[in-house]
């Protein structure tokens, strides 16, 4: 099937479009040049044409959304729509149902959604949830900083081991990339303890987060994988975390990144948690200065920021012991779970509230990175969803970067509350994004950085996932009409994934299947052979399932798409 | 005043849902408006007029001028007066779950026994259950920490377990008996039973009052140093009599208030 999407207005930073007004033309899913004149020609005169939204870090597959669902029934009660068209009904407000999921990305013009947190274990779990998302291509990162085995690799400072240890991991996992949360604290919680700082070691293993993120971003650059290290650092949530986080920025420095397809050589994830000052709640204020400057300074750095929403929301991350600290705090119920060898979990509910200074000043920390960080290549949209708030905001944390207005308003107004005027600088900045800068951070980044190289953009042979929203970048002013951005962004005119049309007048006219995005690291067979015997007693010692019962077998992905690398060289 | 009069012509088997035939919703309905209008029947939608009479009489500016009465056996009619803001219900018969849950304001009268859930999560309003009601009268919906935090219940009759569960305000009196864990989790409001309790009033609870006019089975062991109190004054409210006052639920370092009829609970003293 062919078509032409006429006269739109056309954002495209990859390959250097700023709202050209131009036609998107594509063939068989894929961007072309020239389309025969029996394309089908759909007119999207003057409107905003961008390619299809990539969220680099969302919660959205997986047993702790399952566990979200099964103890939050009051979240399942909230977003009720009942099944029309092609649609199954819907459910859910931040934990929506899997079709839901799906279907709410593809009404805000996203084609690709990264699984931010994927216990190897729960692998399997993990894609069978995938499998029942629709109109998405997903990418799960499984969790490797609080693995046993990579703790004793990283100990004992055995790079080659640990690099052929992930590559079949990421294999046997059907995993895109290397995620680590709260390296070391998730084994410390095990022990009902936690890590401080990048040089506290975990119990027993007596090995430090600083140690394991050195060996985990040597070991990803020498398997030339197609992201970075995804790094969730130690001390999330604490107030006086960002000496932590610009320390842990800190430890990538010197390790030469090798990789044509993406610029950086760690992602810092939810960034907006772990730029904290202060030593207590009281005192608690934002270090966001401190955090955008060492980025600012330094390309090798991504972040995503992990935007407050100010919504009832619920928190889920493999940092066990940072959930606990929250449901000490809001005394609200709390799920844990150890994942055996591999990592810690917990899931808390949480309220975040405009009246309250600490969540106010949280939400404006957010909103300063993004303004701070010069660079929009080097930060992207995300609300760490569903903790800071469900990606169904994302539209509305646009309209906040795009209107200063809005943000002047919101403080004036004290729909936030006063601290964010003593304890942040947000009131003092007025850069506003533009259309180029929200396409950038929403979709051509996160491509860049994941080294998605067939999407976020609209070069000649990249997917046709594309977004069409009904806003005309010529005529409106973003600034001032705030809402409608909101809406537009949140209502696709179209959305186009594989030159199907998913979307139309922001209703879903069709479904997909799902697909799974995974790496596939060729050139190490004999040595990943050699350490899976390694460390077979060690597994069938400490985990409670065989090995023959770990792996992910085919059927469980039914659509994957492999990126194939060499290790040792750089990625295709 | 409008008064909308439905009269039962046909029963299900599958519960009727009366969520959308509300004041608020109809108090500018004529008659045809009411033979169009499908009721949710499970997953599907039919024709209201296979179920009901409608009659109507007078008109309404608001939903406040509305009164709703509903003749029959409304055993299978589910969500009577849902989040109802404004009007009057008068059932006469007993109702299926969910009646009044989530109301505002307003009252309903239901003239016979309410299923579970009756009152469920009000915000304000008067829900008065003639007869009995079973689990949850009053309480959160299942997993939420939020249960009645307005408004005012009155059951005549006895009450099933979980009354009040997370209430954070308003009132509930239980004329009747009620079962177990009544109060379990609520911070704020006021629970009177006169009838007999089972057992474990207010676990959990970490405020508001629950008073006991009947004899109780069992106390939790979270409830801690009784006094005896002659003609308390709770929540504006003087009750006459001699009663045991604990505090607790101390498992929650709870500060609520459970009090008991010294004259029935002397077996606590």
């Amino acid at each position: 099937m062919e078509y032409i999407l006429k006269n739109g207005i056309v954002y495209d930073p990859t390959n250097d479009v700023e709202g050209e007004k131009k036609d998107v033309m594509f063939k068989d899913g894929k961007i072309v040049d020239d389309v025969s004149p029996n394309a089908k020609e759909i007119d999207v005169t003057d409107k905003l044409v961008m390619a299809a939204g990539v969220d680099p870090h969302s919660h959205i597959a997986g047993p702790k959304l399952v566990v979200g669902r099964l103890y939050r029934p009051e979240d399942s009660r909230r977003g009720i729509v009942p099944k029309k068209g092609v649609t199954r009904a819907e459910t859910g407000f931040s934990i929506p149902s899997c079709p839901a999921t799906g279907y709410r990305y593809s009404r805000m013009g996203y084609g690709t959604v990264v699984e931010a947190a994927m216990p190897p274990l729960e692998a399997k779990h993990t894609h069978e949830e995938i499998n029942t998302i629709p109109n998405l291509d997903i990418a799960p990162l499984p969790l490797f900083g609080n693995n046993w085995f990579t703790m004793e690799y990283a100990k004992e400072g055995k790079i080659d081991d640990l690099a052929a240890f992930v590559s079949y991991w990421l294999k046997l996992v059907k995993g895109y990339g290397i995620k680590l949360v709260n390296p070391c604290g998730g084994e410390a919680w095990g022990w009902g303890m936690n890590v401080h700082g990048i040089d506290d070691p975990a119990p027993y293993f007596d090995v430090t987060a600083r140690e394991v993120i050195t060996a985990l971003a040597k070991a990803n650059e020498k398997l030339a994988l197609p992201h970075s290290i995804h790094l969730h650092p130690n001390d999330l949530g604490h107030p006086g975390n960002y000496g932590t986080t610009v320390e842990s920025m800190k430890i990538v420095k010197g390790i030469s990144k090798n990789s044509p397809v993406r610029n950086q050589t760690v992602h810092m994830t939810h960034i907006q948690y772990h730029s904290y000052a202060g030593t207590n709640w009281r005192d608690f204020e934002s270090a966001a200065s401190d955090v955008a400057n060492f980025i600012n300074d330094n390309d090798y750095i991504t972040c995503d920021v992990g935007q407050i929403t100010l919504d009832e929301t619920t928190t889920m991350t493999a940092d066990g012991p940072m959930e606990f600290d929250l449901h000490q705090l809001n005394g609200l119920k709390w799920a844990n779970k150890d994942i055996e060898l591999e990592t810690a979990s917990g899931i808390v509910p949480f309220i975040y509230s405009g009246r309250n200074s600490v969540h106010s000043v949280q939400w404006a920390i957010g909103l300063e990175m993004f303004l701070l960080v010069h660079n929009p290549w080097q930060i992207f949209l995300t609300t760490d969803s569903p903790n800071a708030g469900p990606f169904i905001r994302y539209p509305r944390v646009i309209s906040w970067l795009m209107s200063n207005k809005r943000r002047t308003e919101m403080i004036e107004n004290r729909e936030v509350h006063k601290a964010v005027e003593k304890k942040s600088m947000l009131a003092t900045i007025d850069r506003e994004y533009d259309f180029n800068e929200i396409a950038t951070i929403s979709r051509a980044a996160p491509a860049k950085a994941y080294g998605f190289t067939d999407r976020g953009h609209l070069g000649i042979g990249a997917n046709a996932d594309i977004a069409v929203y009904d806003i005309k970048p010529n005529d409106i002013d973003p600034s001032a009409e705030h809402e409608a951005i909101e809406k537009g962004f949140g209502n696709a005119t179209y959305t186009f994934k594989d030159g199907k049309i998913l979307v139309k007048d922001g209703e879903i006219v069709d479904i997909v299947p799902s697909r799974t995005l995974w790496t596939n690291v060729s050139g190490l067979e004999a040595e990943e052979e050699a350490i899976v015997e390694k460390i077979m007693p060690s597994f069938n010692k400490y985990y409670t399932i065989k090995f023959e019962n770990y792996k992910v077998h085919d059927h469980f992905v039914p659509n994957p798409i492999a990126v194939n690398v060499q290790a040792g060289k750089a990625g295709k | 005043m409008k008064i909308v009069t439905f009269n039962q012509k046909e029963t299900s088997q599958i519960a009727l849902e009366f969520d959308e035939l509300i004041p608020d919703k109809i108090y500018q309905w004529e008659k045809k408006d009411f033979e169009k209008y499908e009721v949710p029947i499970g997953n599907s939608r039919f024709l209201l007029r296979n179920y009901f009479d409608v009659d109507i009489e007078g008109s309404a500016e608001s939903p406040a001028d509305v009164k709703i009465i509903i003749n029959g056996d409304l055993t299978r009619v589910k969500y009577i007066g849902f989040a109802m803001s404004a009007g009057e219900i008068v059932v006469n018969s007993s109702v299926d779950l969910h009646c009044g849950s989530e109301m505002s304001g307003g009252e309903i009268v239901v003239n016979g026994d309410a299923e579970s859930y009756a009152g469920r999560e009000m915000t304000g309003g008067i829900l008065t259950i003639k007869g009995n009601t079973r689990e949850f009268c009053g309480a959160s919906y299942i997993g939420d920490w939020r249960g009645m935090t307005g408004g005012t219940i009155m059951v005549h009759g006895s009450a099933g377990k979980q009354l009040g569960e997370c209430l954070t305000g308003g009132e509930i009196y239980v004329r009747g008996d009620c079962d177990i864990l009544a109060g379990i989790h609520m911070t704020k409001g006021y629970i009177q039973i006169d009838g007999d309790v089972t057992r474990w009033p207010g676990g959990q609870m970490q405020g508001g009052n629950i008073v006991i006019n009947g004899k109780l089975a069992r106390l939790l062991e979270g409830f801690v140093d009784p006094e005896i109190v002659i003609n308390p004054e709770i929540s504006g409210k003087q009750l006459n009599g001699k009663y045991i006052k604990y505090t607790g639920d101390i498992a929650r370092n709870g500060k609520g208030n459970l009090y008991l009829d010294a004259e029935k609970n002397r077996n606590f003293l």
